[in-house]
């Protein structure tokens, strides 16, 4: 299966409430991963590989440069290639 | 003074050799190296060889010119595949004795290795792991770790500020988490210090440096893989860690 947008919001709020208990309400795609949320770039790989396996994606850490907010992962990851699922 | 002068001529004469034997392994060997056959895995084994044997050679020197004498003790636990390596890091030739001691291991070093024309072709055919950024130095080094490679990480990220409590920064604790099947500390101790931060090579200690390594028994991670989500896990793991370095270590990191 391919993922959407929002499937994936889904996921990482999944993911970031079950690492860090964070409130979902709180993950909206503006806020910012670490002045909003407090994830610090350790944090960022502990939440990368926690989709990775919630998803099956490989996730490199080139994808993720350049993120910032819950909406730039999200559009890392739908910019995943998806085939291998 | 323990031969004060002829030791301040023998560690200017240290650093040069170390800079020569850089250029000529760094601009000439390792570049060479590359050209030989082989696939990835048989050209980082090579690079990594070389670049044992240039450290083993350097620790052999310093001991001959009487700049220090060293010791080592269990380092026959080291080099184990998926171990994770992590040690104190209060001078600058700490790195030299791991790299020089533990073959085939792989290495988190700073970035500037890579952009630095001479170190440049030994970061990239020995394939050390990047510590920045952050992101990327923890994925490469769980997947060395995963792949069976064994890797020394420095936890401090830096030398040791002397006088200044510890710290360790949750890198290691992370990658250990994620990737590690074993984790072995090392306890380095320099006496007196030398070559620690901020320290200009000249300001040579008044007695010759002993160095001594001893290899700490393996931390159980499973507790910490139970204890919880995996960033509880490795601020808790921190903790742990820079309780073991504190407690073998105590005030005697530096004398």
């Amino acid at each position: 299966m391919t993922y959407s947008s929002e499937q994936i919001l889904d996921l990482v709020k999944e993911a970031l409430a079950e690492l860090f208990r964070l409130d979902p309400a709180r993950v909206t795609l503006e806020a910012h991963l670490a002045d909003d949320l407090g994830i610090d770039s350790i944090d960022a790989v502990d939440l990368l590989y926690r989709v990775e396996r919630l998803t099956g994606l490989k996730i490199g850490a080139e994808d993720f440069r350049g993120v910032r907010t819950v909406g730039d992962l999200v559009e890392a990851i739908a910019r995943l290639p998806q085939a291998e699922r | 003074m323990d031969a004060y002068y002829w030791r301040l001529f023998a560690t200017g004469l240290a650093f040069t050799i170390f800079g020569a034997g850089g250029l000529v392994l760094g601009a000439i060997v390792l570049p060479a190296q590359r050209l030989l056959p082989g696939d990835a895995l048989r050209r980082r084994a090579r690079a990594r060889r070389t670049v044992q044997l240039g450290m083993r050679t350097f620790v052999d020197l310093m001991r001959m010119l009487g700049l220090l004498t060293y010791e080592l003790h269990g380092f026959e636990r080291l080099g184990r595949d998926g171990q994770l390596i992590i040690a104190n890091h209060p001078s600058l030739i700490d790195v030299v004795f791991l790299l020089a001691f533990v073959p085939g291991a792989s290495c988190v070093v700073k970035s500037a290795l890579w952009k630095n024309p001479v170190t440049r072709s030994g970061a990239l055919g020995a394939a050390y792991v990047s510590n920045a950024p952050t992101e990327a130095m923890v994925m490469g080094a769980v997947e060395a770790l995963r792949s069976g490679q064994s890797v020394i990480i420095f936890p401090e990220g830096t030398r040791t500020t002397p006088g200044r409590p510890m710290q360790l920064r949750r890198g290691a604790a992370a990658i250990a988490l994620q990737g590690a099947r074993a984790l072995t500390p090392v306890f380095i101790r320099c006496t007196p210090a030398t070559l620690s931060k901020n320290e200009p090579w000249y300001r040579i200690p008044r007695r010759r440096v002993r160095v001594s390594l001893h290899v700490g028994p393996d931390i159980d991670l499973a507790p910490f893989r139970a204890s919880g989500p995996a960033p509880f896990a490795s601020r808790a793991l921190n903790e742990h860690l820079l309780g073991v370095f504190c407690a073998e270590l105590g005030f005697d990191v530096f004398e």
